[in-house]
Formats: structure tokens, sequence, C-alpha cells
């Protein structure tokens, strides 16, 4: 035993912030979804599962130096690409929607994985782009982007490939995009906008728009959901009425309670107190990103780390949002909390991917 | 590859990028904070109404209606229990399986059948109770409860019908119950605070309220108050468990004035003749005969008629629903003689030694018409005792021709005419005290010196219903100190009508009592066939109500041939003479004579009230 201290120090990389925080956030997913889930075993066994492997994974992810992600992001994104287009063809059928690959021990819902996979692609062929990013460089990386989205989109998966896509843009704004492109483009966009309702909207999307706007409308049809959950939320008051008490949860008012609307559930038994301790460990992961994307080694590991940060605050964004009445409803789970092995594997992923990026650049220095 | 100053001025732009995203979602997660903090902390009260309200599911109970008696403290309108076998669909899978073990003991129709297995599911779904099988005979409880180990989810439920101990005695007075309106329901449930909600019956008719008589006019003390059982539900609307329970509070019984044997006594005496009997105490002025004929059965009524049935009753030319003793409108005709005899004492007109030649038939001097007395030939000098004993009809037409019809009016009204004399009977008609006025709006003539004579004896437009003559009897009974009318007296309560006239004198009083103890007890009196029908001495009036104006016998024969033409017979009674303590009247349509067909009846109901004191 020459200094095992050092030799861990050395030899393994490891952002003890993230990983402590992360691992917290896990455990009290596994408590809520316990209650959540009416407190079906077979469910936590399987999250259980799921996180033991994903902080496995996690770990595992962040030892490889971060140019092995910058060499062989193609190949990532490629073999995700594989995997939705052969779960295009072979996945499993659930409610009108081919969205799961079956591999026997549990089902893989691919496009999660692009949604890691992509942003580091994009990182690996934006880097080393004169600033700012010309007009070609641009519209390759849109056009993948679009091609990717699309390919999601018709699964259909609405809440997923809106994250691929607010993925892809991050790391184009955050490569360099000029502020002329963005500004006209976003002025086309909103101009755009009338279309886009009429032609790419499915009606029942449409539906949700509209709901939202005003869900008293029609409480018991598609208002149902949001009014239930606004319920929820509302009648947890300050101290929530107690662990597995929650009436709108366990009487099926709730919809969705273990994915979309877990945090209606967190909301109701643990009150505004529960819910400020659960965003503030949610904050406290996003600032530690913060500041390791400050501290970055090179560029390829800054685009990377701030892009999948902010497809982490995105995705908690709008399922929370979502919940509490603000957005249209969409599929969209809560990272960390929601049941669903696929979607947390995707960010235990990208989270090994951020630590690899923020502890590797000691070696550089030697 | 970019150089270093390039790298340098790209990581500021990076760093201002992501901090611009950061700063941009940190306003959302505000706005965010904010609008849970709105949800949780600010609209708290609210959403917690809401979530309370959404578990929770309120069934109304519906109570017991108050039973009624009759003075005696026998029952007359009681709660039937029926028993129905009743399935907690909660642990049942098979239905059919079910139907048919039970099908083995207690026969259950085709259709029966059909309707469990069509609300079994949704009843399943939502955890509410299957009626199996209403109305059990004993024997098929009998065989359920030997085997009822086998059957843990079915019990045999009680539930009521309003029942009408004697359906036919008491239609008119006690009336009967149907079933309540959507608007009267509400109107009921908002009074108690509550809304419409599933009820729990505890009547196998459903809602139920009073309709007639009785029934209607106490429903309030009688329906009771609608308890609340509150569950726990989940959102499918499935029954979890039971939270609180607020009892309905059984509605109060009344104890009505009715008597019972009188009232046997009246109606078979009646035998389903057209006609009426009121009596009551005089003491109190409460009701203790009220019987209308011909009558119907109000347990068929309350439990459901056919349609034949009911054309049949609603057709029937007796109009077995009419109420005559509260609707019915008769001339008072000779019953009001000693009424009239009172206002001449009162207006100083005559005194008791006043006499008259009746030559049998009075000529109005204004016009020369002739009103005729009943007995050819008169009754020769004659006073007022006598002019009622013999009912004289030439000395009330003599002594009304000397008063003045308003003043006539306002005597009369005392006695009961003309107005409302009962506080709890339904819909009772004023029947009608004429006026100049009247006459004028209703047949555009002036009034007649003529009709004044024709009040005199009862008879022109005058009438009372059966109630108003008990009134009057009661009023003369009590020397005019009486109160209103009603069935559930409470003499605290009661509204006394004290009669005061500086001129008629007690001895008034006693010599009007002796005159009409005299209409029975003297050899001239004119209902002296009922002298030997009791053993107590009965003071009373009868009456004889012309439909139709004859000059002689032989043209009233011809009449007499039509039945509905035919006089309708009345008499006002009351006793035990000197201390009277029930009044009556009785009314019988087309019975021709008031003293020998209404007064039997009149003087069997006495018999039955006098002797079962």
């Amino acid at each position: 035993m020459i200094n095992f201290k050092n030799f861990i120090k050395d030899k393994i990389y490891i952002d003890l912030y993230l990983f402590i925080s992360i691992t917290l956030l896990s455990i009290m997913g596994l408590v809520f979804l316990y209650s959540a889930s009416q407190g079906n075993i077979e469910t936590i066994i399987k999250q259980s599962f799921f996180v033991i492997f994903g902080l496995f994974l996690m770990f595992i992810v962040s030892q490889p130096d971060p140019d092995f992600y910058k060499n062989n992001s193609a190949i990532f994104l490629i073999f995700s690409l594989v995997l939705v287009l052969v779960t295009f063809f072979f996945g499993k059928e659930v409610n009108g929607a081919r969205r799961w690959l079956d591999l026997g021990l549990f089902t893989l819902q691919t496009s999660e994985i692009i949604k890691v996979a992509l942003p580091v692609f994009l990182a690996a062929y934006l880097y080393d782009k004169p600033l700012p990013i010309n007009l070609f460089n641009t519209f390759t990386t849109l056009v993948l982007i679009l091609l990717i989205v699309n390919l999601v989109r018709i699964q259909p998966d609405l809440g997923t490939s809106l994250v691929i896509l607010i993925a892809g843009l991050y790391i184009l704004f955050l490569a360099g995009l000029s502020w002329r492109f963005i500004g006209i483009s976003s002025g086309i966009f909103i101009l755009s906008l009338p279309f886009i309702w009429n032609n790419f909207l499915e009606p029942f999307q449409r539906q949700r728009i509209l709901t939202l706007l005003d869900p008293n409308a029609d409480p018991f049809g598609s208002g149902w959901n949001i009014t239930q959950s606004k319920i929820a939320i509302g009648s947890g008051g300050l101290q929530g009425k107690g662990y597995q008490m929650g009436s709108q949860a366990h009487l099926d008012f709730l919809p969705e309670t273990e994915t979309d609307f877990i945090f209606s559930v967190i909301a109701e038994e643990f009150g505004f107190i529960g819910v400020c301790i659960l965003l503030s460990i949610f904050l406290f992961i996003l600032l530690r990103c913060l500041y390791l994307a400050f501290d970055a080694r090179d560029r390829f590991c800054r685009l990377t780390i701030g892009g999948l940060s902010l497809l982490f605050l995105s995705t908690v964004f709008i399922n929370l949002s979502m919940v509490v009445g603000i957005i249209p409803v969409v599929g969209m789970p809560l990272p960390f909390i929601s049941k669903g092995g696929s979607s947390l594997l995707s960010f235990y992923i990208a989270f090994g991917i951020i630590i690899s990026m923020a502890t590797h650049k000691k070696l550089m220095q030697k | 590859m970019i150089d270093l100053n390039e790298r340098f001025s790209e990581k500021r732009n990076f760093f201002n990028r992501l901090i611009f995203v950061y700063v941009f979602f940190g306003v959302l997660f505000l706005y965010l904070i904010y609008k849970t903090f709105s949800l949780q902390i600010s609209s708290y009260s609210d959403y917690e109404i809401a979530s309370l309200e959404n578990k929770t599911r309120e069934f109304l109970v519906q109570p017991r209606r108050g039973i009624i008696y009759d003075r005696n403290g026998e029952i007359i309108v009681n709660n039937k229990p029926s028993y129905n076998m009743i399935l907690d669909p909660e642990n049942v899978d098979d239905i059919n399986e079910l139907i048919f073990e039970i099908n083995k003991f207690v026969n259950l129709s085709d259709a029966e059948i059909k309707n469990i297995n069509n609300i079994f599911p949704n009843k399943k779904k939502l955890n509410r109770e299957v009626v199996l099988k209403r109305n059990l005979t004993t024997e098929e409880i009998a065989k359920f409860e030997v085997r009822n180990y086998r059957f843990p989810n079915i019990q045999i439920a009680e539930r009521y019908s309003r029942e009408n101990l004697y359906p036919f005695l008491f239609s008119h007075s006690v009336g009967y119950v149907g079933n309540l309106d959507e608007e009267k329901l509400q109107e009921i449930l908002s009074s108690q605070n509550l809304e419409s909600n599933e009820t729990i019956f505890t009547y196998s008719n459903g809602f139920l309220n009073g309709k007639t008589g009785i029934e209607y006019v106490y429903d309030e003390q009688l329906r009771g108050l609608f308890g609340k059982k509150i569950y726990e539900v989940d959102a499918s609307g499935r029954l979890l468990q039971e939270k609180q329970m607020i009892p309905a509070v059984a509605g109060e019984d009344i104890f009505t004035s009715l008597d019972l044997p009188s009232q046997k006594v009246a109606y078979d005496e009646l035998n389903n003749r057209r006609g009426a009997v009121v009596a009551v105490d005089i003491n109190d002025g409460s009701i203790v005969t009220y019987v209308s004929s011909p009558s119907f059965s109000v347990n068929k009524i309350a439990n459901g008629l056919t349609q034949n049935e009911f054309d049949e009753l609603i057709n029937d030319d007796d109009k077995p629903f009419f109420d005559r003793a509260a609707q019915g409108r008769y001339s008072p005709a000779s019953t009001i003689k000693p009424a009239i005899g009172l206002f001449g004492i009162d207006k100083d007109i005559l005194d008791w030694e006043y006499t008259i030649q009746d030559p049998g038939f009075f000529i109005l001097p204004e016009d020369g018409r002739i009103y005729r007395g009943w007995k050819k030939g008169g009754h020769g000098e004659i006073n007022l005792k006598d002019a009622i004993i013999e009912s004289s009809n030439t000395f009330f037409f003599s002594l009304a021709y000397q008063t003045e019809i308003e003043e006539l009016r306002a005597h009369l009204s005392n006695f009961g005419f003309g107005k409302n004399v009962c506080d709890d009977c339904f819909m009772p008609d004023n029947g009608l005290l004429p006026s100049p006025r009247w006459k004028m709006n209703t047949h555009n003539f002036g009034w007649f010196k003529g009709d004044t004579v024709n009040v005199g004896v009862g008879q022109g437009y005058i009438n009372a219903t059966p109630i108003q003559l008990a009134y009057y009897s009661a009023f003369l009974a009590t020397k005019g100190n009486i109160n209103k009318f009603s069935f559930v007296q409470d003499s605290k309560n009661a509204n006394k009508n004290i009669f005061n006239s500086k001129n008629i004198t007690n001895m008034d009083w006693d010599n009007i009592h002796e005159s009409m103890v005299g209409v029975i007890e003297s050899p001239k009196g004119t209902a002296g066939r009922l002298r030997s029908l009791k053993d107590y001495v009965i003071a009373a009036k009868s009456g004889t109500v012309e439909l139709v104006s004859t000059e002689t016998k032989e043209d009233y024969q011809i009449i007499r041939e039509t039945e509905g033409k035919r006089d309708h017979a009345i008499i006002i009674a009351f006793a035990p003479m000197p201390n009277p303590k029930y009044a009556i009247s009785v009314v019988i349509e087309n019975g021709e004579s008031g003293g020998s067909v209404a007064g039997p009846v009149a003087v069997a109901v006495l018999n039955s009230l006098v002797k079962n004191d």
C-alpha cells in the first residue's frame, strides 16, 4: 500500500458533490415512488435495480478521458440512431406508440440515448469551429438536429423529441451561434406558429394547449389532469398531508402518479416545505454543473457540460411547469424521481460524462 | 485551430451565454416557485376543500315519517316494513352463479334476473348495493335465514311503505302520501342546507310527501329531517369506507283528535251514500269525526293505482275524491233558524213572547210573491221557540223581512258562515254568505228583499260546508265560545272566537238550546223519530235543502223521480244536554229528510262519542 488515498485521487474520477446529491435524489425518488405507486413492491425493486445500476454506470462513464467521448461521439450517435431505427421497425407498441425496444430484462426507450449522444456529438463537431459559427455549420447542425427530432417525433414521442431539439439547440447556442441568426430565425418561427399549429400538431396536442389556457372549460375531460394535479399540489399546503396520505394520489384522482405527475404526489404529501427541499437539491446540482462548466479544461468539455446540464435543467423545468399548469401536458419525467429505467439511465450517463469532463482536467496539467 | 486570443474570447462568450440561459431559467424557476407557493399557501384552503370534495361522497338518508294516531292512541297511519334481499357486490365475481344458487330456494323471475344482470357490473364498479328481490315473503326470509352462512354478501334489508290501517275511513281527513316532485324536494333539502344526492331510502317507494289531508298539512312535522352519510370514494366513484354518519331524524308522530270508533260508525252509517259527517269536541274545537262519503282506499293511491283503477275513481259520478266535508257547498236550510232567531233577539225585533200568525206562507209586500212553509195550512199562532221546534218558515220569513242584509251577514259571520273555521283542514271551502255586492258582481242583479227573506230560512244563495255547519252547531252549543277547529288541538294556541252581544243573555241561549232539544223531544218536533234512538238528550235542528223549488207535494213527487234532484237531508246537533260535549253536522245528498235520514246518522255518531267517553 504505497498511498492508497493518492491512488484513489489519481486513478478514480469522481465528483463527490454531484455523486452524493444525485444518490440522495435517487433514494428520495425511490421513497416517493413507493407512495406514488401505492406501495407497489415490484415497481420499487425494479426501480432500485435501475438506480444501483445507474449509479454504477455513472461511475464507469466518468472514468474515461473526455477525448474518448470526443473521438467516438460519431460512433455513439450512429449507434443510438440505429437503435431508434430498429425500434421504429421492431419496437414494442404501447398505446399506438413505438418507443420501446424489448431487451428481455427490461424495455429500453431508445430515444432517451440520443438525448445524450446528440449533444456530445454536436459539442465534438463544433468545439474547434471558429467564432461565430458560420452559416454552413449552422445549417448542417440544424438539419441533423431536425432530422433526429423528427425521427423521434413520429414514434410518436413529442416530449422526448422536444428535449432532443432543445439539447441540440443549446449546444449550438453555447458554441457561439450568431445573435443575428438567432434573431432572424426566432422571427421566422413566431411568424410560422399558426402554420405549425395547423399542420404539425395532432388534434390532441392542440387540445392540450387549449386546455392549459382554460382548464376549467372541461374539468372532467381534457382539463382533468391539470385540475387534479393543481388540487393535489394545492391541498398539500405548507406541510403536506403526510407520507402515503395523499388522497389525490391514493384514490386515483391524480393521473400518471409514477411518472409525469410524481411531483404532484410529493407536493401533496410533503407540502411546500418538501417541494422547497427537493428543488434545492436540483438547484444545487445545477449550480455545481455551472461551476464545473466554468472550470472545464477545454471548449469541448465546456460545451458538453453546459449542454447536458441545460438538458437536465430543461427536463426538470418542463416537468414541473407541466404539473403546476404553466405549460401544456407533455410526457416528461422528473429526472431521478419518476419511474422509468431508460430516462433514469440516460441521466446517469449524462452526469457520468459531465463528471468525466470535469475531473480529467488535472491530468492535462501534469 | 483557434489561437489564444480567440480562445479567450470564446471562453467569455460561452460563459456569457451559459449565464444567460441560467438566468433565463432562474427567472422561470422563480415563477414556478411562486406558482407553487400560490397553490400551496395562498389558495391552500380552496384546494383543500376541492381535495376533500373529490374524495367524499354524500348520501342523503331518508327519514322515517311520523306515525299518525287517533285520540285514543290507536294507530291510523303506520310505516309497514317490507323486506328486500340486498347484495353487496364488492366480493362477488360470478353473478350468474349466485343467482343460480339463490334461485334454488327463492324464486327470481326472468325479469328480475335480467334486471340484476343489467345493473350488476356498474353497481360492482361503484360498490353500490344491488337489490336482488323486493318484498320477500316470511317464507322466503326463513328459507334465506337458514342458508345465510353460505351468502356472506347478501342481507335482508328493511324498507317501509306508508300504510293506513283503515284505508277507507280516513281518506279525506288524514289523506295520503305520494311521490315528492323534484322542485319540492329541492325546497325541503335547501331548508336543511342539503343538496340533492344519491339517497339511502327508508321507503321502498322513494321520496314521499303528503298530498292531501293531515299528511299534507302536517307534512313538515311528519317528514322529519334527512340524515347524511359520507363515504370516502376514489376517482371512479367507488365507495371505499364510511367516514361520517349523521342519522336521519324521524318525523314527529301526530296525535290527532280523530276518534276511530265514531269514525267507523259515521262511515258505516253513511254506507257509501253521498254525504259527510263532521263532529267536534266543543271544549276545544277538535275534530273527532270527519267522513266524506263515498270514500276510496288511500293505500292504493299511495302505493300506485293501475290506470284503470284510477280512471274508475276519477270518472265515478259519486266523486269519491271530492272532500264533501270541507268543500261540499250546501244550503243550511232550516238549520239556520236558531241563528236567525238570535239575530231577532239581538236586534230587539222580537222576544220569546212575540208571536205571529202562520198561515203556511209569507207574502212579500213589495211584489206579492208567495214564500211557502213545509206544512199546509201553517202552524197557526206561533212564537220563536215553537217556530224552531216545528220549523215554521213563515215565522223566519217575516223575521228576516224585518232585517237589513248587511247586519244579518255580520251576525251570521260570527256563526262561521262564509269564512274558514278550521286551522288545519286541507283546502277548506269558505261557503257563501251572500251580499248585495256579491250578487251584483256574480249575477249582475241587485239585491231583492226576497233574497234576504230566503236567507232567513237558509235557502237561496247562502251555502255552507259541513265543517262550517259543525262549527255553527258547536257555536250554538257553547253559547258562542268556541275554538277554531283543528285536527290536532292544542288549546293553548287555539284561536278562540268569543261572541259578545249585549242583548243576548244566557237565558236566550238556554231557550235556544231548549228549542233545539224540542226538535227531537217535543211531540211537535220535526225530528221526533230520533227520540227512541238514544238514551240521553240531544239538541238538534234538521233541514231539508230544496234543490228545485216546488209549489206542491205533488210537484215534488214528479221531481224526485230523478235522484239528483231530490232534497238534501241535513242536520246539526249537539249533546248530551244540558251540558253538551259534542257538536255534529250531517249532510246526505238527495237524502230528502233532515230529521229522518240525516238524523239517525248524527245520533249514531253521537251515541258512539257520548258512550265511549
